[in-house]
């Protein structure tokens, strides 16, 4: 019972590993860069939600417009006015380029906002939660659990069906080719960026309803969010979907696992510990990941 | 002895260089006599320690071209040898230091074989996951200390064996000596096969592979190197400190700061880490000891750190080294 619990708790927390994730990897499979500072926009996202609803006394729920907008306006000023200019360097300064950014981001938080641990304490779902039988579920989770389907969904849909979305796929597969073919490989670049901050900045919206914000939140979930897109296949939407999902099962299972097998050592102060093996494993055994085709 | 001369051989300096190198060792050897205060000393080891840990990043970083962010758990191994060695044995120093070099070189061997796999981001990110379980670990075990770390025992009197000191003058010069082994090593370094071999894989790894050198293999052997120069950096730390924690030493900030140094003061170059400690580490402290001062400034230092980093990223990825090079080619 206690498993199966884990089980469907880890798959609502996993939704919204995979849409921290999501971003990341459309960024990667565009770009070819590893965007070092994405949990702090996860980390920025999750402040937006708590001073709007904190300020404005609006629910935190319906602050993720702002929270997304932010994210997409952050997304677009990193975009243009570092990450392009990085691009003409090699792989190495653009590593250092966004791991500056990372910590810009960080410490321009906590000079802002100090080191505190803040929680929204007010809201229609907070501190509310739905029994199922044995099963009982935060109203919080199962709402960022829902709007990650959805944003999921929407970005699916923007990058399958519509003419911006194939130009964007197109230039992920062939750079030149798609310059060649009048795409302008820079717009796409920056679209990217938009959509990866504005994923990210809706996630943190959805975490800050539950999780503590604070000015270093968002290394744990950046590595989560790299063991995710490894996981699923640089690149690859389908991937970190699922990715996501099982990342979640494992870090809710494996201390309920530990417990009941009697081995301390699986203890919930590991779970990240082993999400980190996993990306170690997963990439040395299979680099191009689960659902991936670019290595 | 062949070995020691190439060591020692400066003969493809410029003449600017040659004298920049006399007066820098005059400088260091006349440091603690100049009379500056103990702050001012602390600040100096410390920019000679991190220098060799940069010196020693260069290897596989700078030469090799691997973009490599977890040297921490290597300062980690080595602090930690000579700790526990210490507290639980009363092993000496110079002892236990070695013991915690090799101990760093067989781990290196065994993680690295599988990270050298990998290529780019996947090995940048692989090396920080890497670290950062070997950080979880050591902060939940707590037959190491656990979070609270471990403090080493304080002796009476000066000891040599244990490298305990009244004065930090005693911890320059041994540091100063680390520094100088390091840097005539790297001189060598660069114009060893294994150098030639990493700059070849560096700009091009399927042409070097044609031409039958084993990549992974060199740089498993940089890689190995590099941590055990971190080590021997450890090592000190854990003395010079007298206390060590998983936090101080094996922290994420410290495997980017020893990589950032390097980097900014310009990968591959042996003048490059040097320079980068040279100007990072005084920045760090003392803006860290002026802006900590204020209770609202907390952070400030890093957002210039963070700052100088995108400058230096975005517009000379060759750092201050590449910068200087270019200013002498302009000139000639």
């Amino acid at each position: 019972m206690m498993i199966l619990d884990a089980l469907l708790q880890g798959i609502l927390m996993g939704l919204l590993f995979a849409l921290v994730a999501l971003g990341l990897n459309v960024i990667f499979g565009v770009m070819d860069i590893v965007n070092f500072a994405h949990g702090e926009f996860l980390m920025i996202g999750m402040y937006t939600t708590y001073w709007t609803s904190v300020l404005l006394d609006i629910d935190p729920l319906f602050t993720l417009p702002v929270a997304a907008l932010v994210g997409i306006l952050l997304g677009l000023a990193s975009y243009y006015g570092l990450i392009k200019y990085l691009l003409r360097g090699p792989a190495i300064a653009q590593l250092f380029g966004t791991f500056g950014l990372m910590l810009f981001l960080r410490y321009l938080a906590q000079f802002l906002f100090g080191i505190d641990y803040r929680i929204i304490q007010k809201g229609v779902l907070i501190g509310k939660s739905l029994s199922l039988g044995p099963f009982i579920f935060d109203w919080t989770k199962i709402a960022a659990a829902a709007l990650s389907l959805l944003s999921f969904g929407f970005v699916y849909y923007f990058l399958h069906k519509t003419k911006l979305g194939k130009a964007l796929r197109a230039t992920s597969i062939n750079k030149e080719a798609a310059s060649y073919m009048g795409i302008q490989t820079d717009q796409m670049n920056a679209i990217a960026w938009a959509i990866g901050g504005g994923t990210v900045g809706i996630a943190g919206g959805l975490l800050a309803n539950f999780y503590y914000v604070y000015p270093t939140v968002g290394l744990l979930f950046v590595m989560i969010a790299f063991a995710c897109v490894a996981m699923g296949g640089f690149g690859s939407i389908k991937g970190v979907f699922f990715a996501g999902i099982l990342i979640g099962i494992i870090e809710m299972l494996f201390p309920v696992f530990g417990q009941q097998i009697g081995w301390e050592f699986l203890g919930p102060h590991f779970k990240f510990t082993l999400v980190y093996l996993a990306y170690f494993i997963i990439v040395v055994v299979r680099p191009q990941g689960l659902f991936g085709w670019k290595q | 002895m062949e070995t020691i001369k190439d060591a020692l051989d400066f003969r493809d300096f410029s003449k600017a260089e040659r004298i920049g190198l006399i007066l820098f060792t005059i400088f260091l050897l006349a440091f603690p006599w100049i009379g500056t205060g103990s702050f001012v000393k602390a600040v100096m080891i410390q920019f000679l320690l991190f220098s060799l840990f940069g010196m020693g990043w260069n290897t596989i970083g700078g030469y090799g071209g691997q973009v490599e962010l977890g040297k921490a758990q290597y300062v980690g191994i080595g602090a930690y040898t000579v700790s526990l060695m210490m507290v639980w044995w009363k092993i000496p120093f110079w002892v236990s230091m070695p013991i915690g070099v090799l101990i760093a070189i067989g781990y290196s061997f065994i993680i690295g074989y599988p990270l050298f796999r990998l290529k780019g981001h996947y090995f940048a990110i692989a090396t920080i996951c890497t670290s950062l379980v070997l950080q979880d670990i050591f902060i939940n075990w707590k037959l190491v200390g656990a979070a609270k770390g471990i403090e080493l025992p304080i002796h009476e009197h000066p000891d040599f064996l244990y490298m305990q000191f009244k004065s930090d003058t005693y911890y320059y010069y041994f540091i100063m000596v680390f520094f100088y082994v390091a840097l005539f090593y790297m001189n060598r370094f660069r114009k060893s096969k294994l150098g030639y071999q990493l700059r070849m894989i560096k700009d091009d790894e399927e042409a070097a592979e044609s031409l039958g050198i084993d990549a992974r293999w060199c740089k498993i052997k940089a890689y190995t190197i590099a941590s055990a120069f971190v080590a021997v950096g450890g090592g000190f730390m854990a003395v010079y400190n007298l206390y060590i924690d998983p936090y101080s030493v094996m922290d994420l900030d410290l495997s980017i700061k020893i990589a950032l140094m390097a980097m900014l003061g310009g990968a591959a170059s042996l003048w490059g880490p040097i320079i980068g400690a040279a100007f990072l580490v005084p920045l760090d402290r003392f803006l860290g000891s002026w802006l900590g001062g204020y209770k609202g400034l907390i952070g400030v230092d890093f957002m210039i750190y963070a700052m100088l980093i995108m400058a230096v990223s975005a517009y000379q990825p060759r750092g201050i080294w590449g910068i200087i090079e270019q200013f002498r080619r302009k000139g000639k």
